[in-house]
């Protein structure tokens, strides 16, 4: 080879070589950005496209009534979403949706037109609704597993436990005070899809670890329907504008019923409005009437001002005091304390009350819980109004004697009269008994709460006497006696206050308190019915109600009469068989 | 007759047989990854088939134990004792004492 020819052959050896340099110095630069500067961002990247990351949400725990029976679950539900960049023929798809979701065609064209990544189109539907859209197959939808909270019950006990959100959040009742509890924990796993799209091997599926907790109530529910049931007939025939009821163990203050009228259904919640949501066993007050004269009667009493056997003239029907003149449904003339109970005499309560003094009066009401919350667990309780004695004029002593100018809850109402059933001690109500997780292994229980002692026993024992004396003949809560029981009770007629601040005229508060039997009482009976229009007098109106509960109630829990031995549970029409 | 090696041959492997050797063990190496890969892919859809199995499972005895609860309500059964069945709450007279 010639000298010149090696040089050419060398230079083009070096050209080739240095271009080939640079190109390779080029690649490793990148490289290296790539690998080194890029390299977490690139990562990302590329799992974000085989990758797919989802949220899911724990079911909410279920709550249970005493005897482990269902009253709120959650359910597995499907929701439908879309993914807009994805859907391509918009309109025809639209238009496939709305028909079968029954949503309307325009704002979904909208929603699928968007520029979001993710849009909802209908959440919580229906199986059959679900399963048509999934027959369409169209890309760009998603179904989204949810769950949705389902009352299997409809109405039973519906003012206590509240209900949800469409994202399952507790907004009322037992669902909103002890949301924390029952509500499910947020978990996030990771799918892998293939080159279809097709999700595998997730690495963690939805599963019971993210549940919420379950509530056990004290709540019966048999009880509970025994006592809506007996409500809502008397409503009825009183043509009244609503009606409640409370059942409790006085012994340990639990609630074995909480009932309103109207019902109402959660399931459909929208088909009924906020007034009816309400559990206005504790948030609303009202003036009691005559159920108050046995607070007044504990306070002459215990204050040893009086006994049961202390006698008062009762004025013949009409008495003044101040500038008032107080009446009687019926005249009478001397009446013992007994007898002022058992005749609900206005004046008789206005003339002991008197000797008792508005203190001793003022100081034994708030013993018994009036004017204050009782605690327990549900939201929005009222704490009544019981004006500080001070505050008093001449008439409110005598008034509040007989359950005018203060109001208090159906709550502190049966709270109290529990005090006197429990020989003087008074318990604090409540409604939860246990919290158990989603094993059902116990988390948090809650037991009986004694709050303090209000009265004597003696004193309870004397009240109890007098109570007893209002259900026998000639007393006003004769309706409510109860063969081979002794019921001990009081009736209650209360004027309702008006738009103006003044009493209404033809509109009362008819109520019926009472607890059975006599000795060792097992339940506190409170009625309640608002503006009955037929008759208005609680002994016509609530002192059935109150004898159909105790009645029913006492079949149910077994509690036999005096003067029976064995119980029958149910009889047969016909002949028997078998 | 086949040439006399010498010592320098007897002592060099066959390049081609070492070759040979060494893309059988690469081969097998890389099949047997893909296998593994294959099978993993195809226990991974096993897996989201069973899962999907079991959560439809769980979904049908929940559904079950909505219905069983809503079919316990007592308001259901207070109606099919009545109407269906004929019953009414007993008085107090038509209670039997049993001594």
């Amino acid at each position: 080879m010639k000298p010149a020819e090696k040089k050419h052959i060398r230079l083009r050896i070096i050209i080739v070589g240095s271009i080939f340099s640079l190109f390779f110095t080029a690649i490793g630069a990148k490289a290296v950005y790539l690998q080194v500067f890029r390299g977490s961002w690139l990562s990302q990247k590329a799992a974000d496209q085989y990758e797919f990351s989802c949220r899911s949400y724990g079911k909410r725990g279920t709550i249970y009534d005493t005897n482990l029976k269902e009253l709120a679950i959650s359910i597995d539900v499907t929701s439908i979403a879309a993914h807009p960049p994805k859907i391509k023929n918009t309109r025809a798809i639209a238009k496939q949706l709305s028909k079968i979701l029954k949503i309307n065609r325009k704002s979904l064209v909208r929603k699928l037109a968007s520029n979001k990544k993710f849009v909802w189109i209908k959440r919580k539907v229906t199986p059959k609704e679900a399963g048509a859209i999934r027959k369409l197959k169209i890309a760009g939808v998603d179904f989204i597993p949810e769950h949705k909270r389902f009352y299997p019950n409809k109405t039973l006990a519906a003012q206590v436990l509240g209900f949800t959100n469409i994202d399952d959040h507790g907004l009322e009742g037992i669902e909103f005070y002890y949301n924390k509890y029952l509500q499910g924990s947020a978990s996030n796993y990771t799918i892998l899809k293939d080159a279809l799209g097709r999700g595998f091997d997730a690495d963690k599926v939805t599963g019971s670890n993210y549940s919420g907790n379950n509530l056990i109530l004290t709540i019966d529910s048999v009880i509970e329907y025994i006592t809506e049931k007996a409500l809502e007939e008397a409503v009825k025939k009183f043509s009244a504008k609503s009606g409640m009821a409370i059942v409790m163990a006085p012994k340990t203050g639990a609630i074995l019923a909480l009932a309103h009228y109207p019902f109402f259904n959660p399931n459909a919640k929208n088909n009924f409005t906020q007034k009816i949501w309400r559990n206005r066993v504790i948030t609303d007050a009202f003036e009691p009437g005559s159920t108050m004269k046995i607070f007044a009667a504990a306070s002459a009493i215990e204050t040893g001002n009086c006994s049961p056997n202390s006698i008062f003239y009762c004025e013949n029907g009409a008495y003044k005091v101040g500038n008032h003149v107080i009446h009687d449904t019926h005249e009478h003339g001397w009446l013992s304390l007994q007898q002022i109970i058992k005749y609900s005499s206005n004046i008789g309560a206005v003339k002991f009350s008197a000797i008792t003094g508005s203190k001793s009066l003022y100081k034994t009401l708030r013993d018994f819980g009036f004017g204050a919350k009782t605690g327990m667990d549900c939201p929005g309780e009222t704490a009544g109004i019981l004006a500080p004695y001070n505050q008093w004029t001449k008439v409110d002593t005598g008034a509040i004697s007989f359950g005018q100018g203060i109001s208090v809850s159906a709550l502190q109402l049966i709270s109290a009269t529990s005090a006197i059933a429990n020989k003087g001690v008074l318990m604090k109500p409540y409604i939860v008994q246990a919290i158990t997780d989603q094993n059902g292994q116990l988390i948090k229980s809650f037991s009986p709460k004694k709050m303090k002692r209000v009265i004597s026993e003696k004193t309870a024992g004397a009240l109890a006497t007098i109570m007893k004396s209002v259900i026998t003949e000639g007393g006003t809560g004769v309706n409510a006696a109860l063969e081979g029981h002794s019921v001990c009770g009081k009736t209650g007629t209360a004027q309702k206050i008006g738009e103006q601040g003044k009493y209404a005229q033809g509109k009362y508060i008819s109520s019926f308190i009472g607890f059975l039997p006599e000795k060792m009482p097992k339940t506190v009976i409170l009625v309640v019915i608002d503006e009955p229009e037929k008759q208005h007098y609680g002994s016509i109106v609530a002192a059935p109600v109150f004898k159909k509960i105790a009645r029913k109630t006492f079949d149910y829990m077994n509690i036999r009469p005096k003067n029976k031995t064995d119980k029958l549970i149910v009889s047969l029409k016909g002949k028997a068989r078998g | 007759m086949s040439p006399r090696k010498t010592l320098k041959d007897i002592r060099k492997p066959n390049k081609t047989l070492l070759l040979i050797i060494f893309m059988t063990i690469f081969l097998t190496e890389f099949l047997f990854f893909t296998w593994c890969r294959v099978q993993t892919i195809g226990a991974g859809y096993e897996i989201s088939k069973e899962t999907k199995h079991h959560q439809d499972l769980i979904t049908l005895k929940n559904n079950l134990k909505v219905e069983l609860a809503r079919l316990k309500s007592p308001e259901r059964i207070a109606k099919i004792a009545k109407n269906q069945l004929g019953l009414i709450t007993p008085t107090r007279e038509q209670m039997i004492i049993i001594p």
